[in-house]
């Protein structure tokens, strides 16, 4: 139009707008392509949106996409989230506590969804015999660290730690824009991830 | 008491028929953009206004939607700047200034002001439009409008704030309201 030619292949800026070389271009991300599927347009307007949100900085967006990536085990994402949560001021330990704190609620969230299926008394007053000590004093910060248990129990679908871990950011004052927004940056990059 | 009536909300947006600047290279700077290519197109329109060529506060402003111009199309809009210079004035400034050489998007030349005139956006004692900026939908119609005064800079990223929230429609049914009957998409 206008004598300006300007049609860009939708796949690959996505990856440029992730920070991945046109290497990690998947076969998924390929055939939307060649299909000229105007969802990778949305795809990529919706990532931009989800990690530009104004309730979370940088660093803690990019700190959060990192869990997600850990979470659905997509190492390519998993780099360059990395990588921009270093840029944007993340320490070695921050990042490797978003990495322990994914794990371990991967352990929760099995757990305890059993035991809100279950609704037994036996196994609501077990003890859980799972070692969480990371929780006690994160160097992300309560706060933080609360926000990144949220996410990953979303994203597996535990509804009691859903829950609790909502109620606990909401006691530490936590508004419930920056929840929200925190989950959508977890469910977009999920979407994000089965494209990978 | 002069007062200005601003084509707004719910409107349709006038045809226009004008000579943009759509490049510096000899021989292709200039190109006959009417309203009608561009509804044709399917898309929607992001007109934005400014008062003067060569003046301080324009390219910057200017070079901030350029900057953003991939963002409008991905968002399936055409960009187009607009002031009431003619398209030599608005090549002559393109060719000047260094932030305006790789402009993205056509500039407008309203050079008789008919445009600015007929969207009510001409301030009053120099007859130059104000920063107006206009979002259109595919179907012609005016969805949104702003504007600010002579001096006062944009936020681009609002303008595309704006356009997201007009084209994000919650078509998923997991979003029904109890008491809503159907979806209608």
């Amino acid at each position: 139009m206008f004598g300006i030619a300007t049609e860009s292949n939708a796949a690959l800026s996505l990856l440029q707008e992730l920070g991945l070389a046109e290497s990690h271009l998947s076969p998924n991300l390929q055939a939307l392509a060649a299909a000229d599927s105007k969802y990778l347009r949305d795809l990529k307007i919706n990532v931009t949106n989800a990690l530009g949100t104004e309730t979370l900085n940088k660093k803690e967006a990019y700190l959060l996409a990192l869990s997600v990536a850990a979470n659905e085990k997509v190492t390519s994402l998993q780099e360059a989230f990395t990588a921009q949560a270093i840029a944007n001021g993340a320490t070695d330990k921050e990042v490797a506590e978003v990495l322990a704190c994914t794990s371990l609620l991967n352990a929760n969230n099995v757990y305890y969804r059993f035991r809100h299926f279950m609704h037994e008394e036996f196994y609501n007053t077990a003890q859980a015999g799972i070692r969480m000590s990371i929780m006690a004093n994160p160097v992300l910060g309560k706060e933080f660290f609360e926000l990144v248990s949220l996410v990953v129990s979303a994203l597996n679908g535990c509804e009691l730690c859903v829950t609790s871990h909502e109620k606990t950011l909401v006691g530490h004052g936590t508004t419930k824009q920056r929840i929200h927004d925190a989950v959508r940056l977890g469910a977009v990059l999920k979407s994000l991830t089965a494209l990978m | 008491m002069m007062s200005n009536k601003v084509l707004s909300l719910g409107a349709s947006f006038p045809e226009f028929n004008k000579k943009a600047v759509v490049s510096i290279e000899k021989g292709k700077e200039f190109y006959d953009l009417s309203y009608e290519e561009i509804k044709n197109s399917g898309k929607w329109m992001v007109m934005f206004w400014w008062p003067k060529d060569f003046t301080f506060v324009c390219p910057t402003e200017i070079a901030e939607f350029n900057k953003h111009y991939p963002d409008f199309a991905d968002r399936d809009a055409v960009l187009v700047g607009a002031s009431t210079d003619s398209e030599f004035v608005h090549v002559a400034w393109r060719r000047d200034h260094e932030d305006l050489r790789g402009l993205q998007f056509p500039m407008l030349a309203d050079t008789s002001k008919s445009l600015a005139t007929e969207l009510g956006i001409l301030e009053s004692e120099e007859k130059v439009a104000y920063r107006a900026t206009f979002i259109v939908d595919p179907q012609g119609i005016v969805r949104w409008v702003s504007m600010y005064d002579l001096n006062v800079g944009r936020n681009v990223k609002e303008v595309l704030r704006v356009l997201d929230a007009l084209q994000t429609d919650e078509l998923c049914p997991c979003n029904w309201q109890k008491g809503e009957a159907t979806l209608n998409a």
